[in-house]
């Protein structure tokens, strides 16, 4: 972290007297203008510091997610649906699950996240879901134990 | 025995072994590969996953989600350093809508609720509050989540959802006081600047208990590793709750609201339960059984000299290390095992950096031809040790058994 600058030092002296005084209003949820970002163009970003740290405006650009899940039926009402909040891989990734498990998680997603899924393509959709590849061979993986040994007392 | 000699040891196997061309066939150690995909090794497969250096203030993560960001740091960062650097600390959001441009000029934190004084704070003001810095490790509620068996839907993590930083910050307590809390306060609420994607999805935010709040030890952090929080890791401020799973430690926290009532919302009332059970176990399949919020961690411990499926040449005995943590306290001591658990080495424990943090341990156990399943277990102060066997619960929260990493020896 970067050093203060003396006048930032300064302020510090009165430092929560000046917090109680900025009072803003009443507090809303969101806070609002779209910040700056740091410009390419060679103005440098804005910061603020106090007592020896620095916090610079920063601004990142995500990478972004084109993949998308695998050809197969009603595959691409699933793509419509599924990939509008996350990527495919969410689901890909899944061990193998049941269908009630797949079902319980598109009504999750349904009901609790309101994802604009309509209840009559929900079944389509477990349908592929159950059947798309890494899951397809139905039943549920892994078995109820770990290898874990049995482990006597310690001896150290 | 130390960190530097385990390290050694290591490059020096491998480095016999790529001489007598013995690692080449295994695959696991060929660098060209490693640096595309990673194997975690869940139970049941689909395990491999891409590595990936495109997210900005990232060096090279397991992919585990591009949207929302999901990214798991690989466990050999963990043997580096008890510190976790900013560009491989592990990410994880809930919804898409994530702060992607912050202002620290204008973002302010907005206090309000059941206070006298509803403040809105700008980050020149927080930095200039008293201060507090704590080493802590922030790991993921559902860590390890992969590794259930029978599998359970979720983030499919290994053991990366987790790192332990250098927090720089204030204390929440001093925060809460300057806002003035009314009599009859029961929890404070954290919102933060992600959004849901639909226009009636619950908002992410998490509460802890008033007295919890003020404990001086919860806070808000604005540093990391002496660094100013990467975006992905919730800049400008986050909420640091040492001992505590991740769930509630708010990224890009915007929203502090102090309740007369218990939080009512989804991401407290419904969401991050674990069953009401010791080591927040049931029987595989069940689904009614009383719950209450996640809360605080357990002891757990790695391996990380060496990465699970390693062939090394044999020699009678080798030096393994590794990382532990105590959980909501201290770690005491860590014990390691080469034949499965039969007998336990005592290891020697790296500095003590502070009591929610990592510790580094090393230690030597004998060495057998073959597969040898290397297993560690720790104790924290408190005296609670790692179990034998593993946990079940349908959200696959709270994984904190003895693991096992299996080491051949050619």
């Amino acid at each position: 972290m970067r050093a203060p600058s003396t006048g930032l030092l300064a302020g510090g002296v009165i430092a929560l007297t000046a917090i109680v005084l900025v009072l803003v209003g009443a507090p809303h949820d969101r806070p609002s203008p779209p910040p700056r970002a740091p410009s390419a163009t060679g103005v440098p970003a804005s910061s603020v510091g106090a007592r020896g740290v620095r916090l610079t405006s920063t601004a990142i650009e995500l990478p972004a997610d084109e993949a998308i899940f695998p050809e197969g039926p009603r595959s691409d009402l699933v793509n419509a649906n599924c990939t509008a909040c996350h990527s495919a891989s969410m689901a890909l990734d899944q061990p193998r699950l049941s269908a009630e498990q797949w079902r319980a998680t598109v009504t999750k997603m349904r009901e609790v996240y309101k994802a604009p899924v309509r209840a009559a393509d929900v079944d389509a959709i477990v349908q592929y879901l159950v059947g798309m590849p890494g899951q397809s061979g139905g039943a549920p993986s892994g078995s109820a134990q770990d290898p874990a040994p049995n482990v006597p007392p310690s001896r150290s | 025995m130390n960190m530097l000699d385990a390290r050694m040891a290591a490059e020096t196997s491998r480095r016999r072994l790529l001489a007598a061309g013995v690692l080449g066939a295994v695959g696991a150690a060929v660098p060209a590969i490693a640096q595309r995909t990673v194997d975690l090794h869940l139970p049941g497969g689909n395990a491999e996953r891409t590595l990936t250096s495109a997210f900005p203030g990232k060096g090279s993560m397991i992919l585990q989600r591009t949207r929302p960001p999901l990214l798991e740091t690989p466990m050999e960062v963990f043997d580096r350093s008890i510190f976790t650097p900013n560009d491989r600390f592990f990410v994880r959001w809930h919804w898409a809508d994530i702060p992607t441009a912050v202002d620290v000029e204008t973002f302010r934190l907005r206090v309000g609720g059941h206070v006298t004084r509803p403040l809105s704070i700008g980050l020149a003001q927080l930095l200039r509050l008293p201060r507090v810095e704590i080493p802590a490790v922030n790991q993921c509620s559902g860590n390890s989540r992969g590794l259930f068996q029978p599998r359970v839907a979720g983030a499919q993590w290994g053991h990366g959802a987790m790192g332990n930083a250098k927090w720089l910050g204030v204390r929440l307590r001093d925060i809460l006081d300057l806002a003035g809390v009314k009599a009859g306060a029961v929890q404070v609420r954290f919102g933060a600047l992600d959004r849901p994607l639909t226009p009636d999805g619950p908002d992410f935010a998490k509460s802890l208990d008033i007295d919890h709040a003020r404990d001086g030890e919860v806070m808000i952090a604005f540093g990391m590793n002496g660094e100013q929080l990467p975006m992905l890791n919730g800049f400008p401020i986050r909420l640091v709750v040492p001992g505590w799973y991740s769930t509630y430690w708010i990224k890009a926290l915007n929203s502090i609201q102090v309740l007369p009532h218990a939080d009512d919302h989804y991401w407290m009332a419904k969401a991050y339960k674990i069953p009401a059970t010791p080591r927040a176990n049931v029987a595989p399949g069940s689904k009614d059984f009383p719950t209450i919020p996640i809360n605080r961690m357990i002891p757990r411990s790695w391996m990380t000299s060496l990465p699970d499926g390693q062939v090394v040449a044999w020699e009678p005995s080798i030096p393994v290390g590794g990382i532990a943590m105590g959980g909501d306290c201290g770690m005491a001591k860590v014990d390691v095992s080469s034949d499965g658990g039969r007998t336990w080495y005592r290891t020697a424990l790296g500095p003590d950096e502070g009591r929610y943090g990592f510790r580094r341990w090393d230690g030597r156990v004998p060495l057998r031809r073959g597969t040898n399943a290397i297993m560690t277990r720790c104790w924290n102060t408190r005296g609670v040790a790692q179990p034998a066997t593993p946990i079940w619960n349908p959200g696959g929260y709270m994984r904190g058994n003895i693991e096992t990493t299996h080491v051949v020896a050619a």
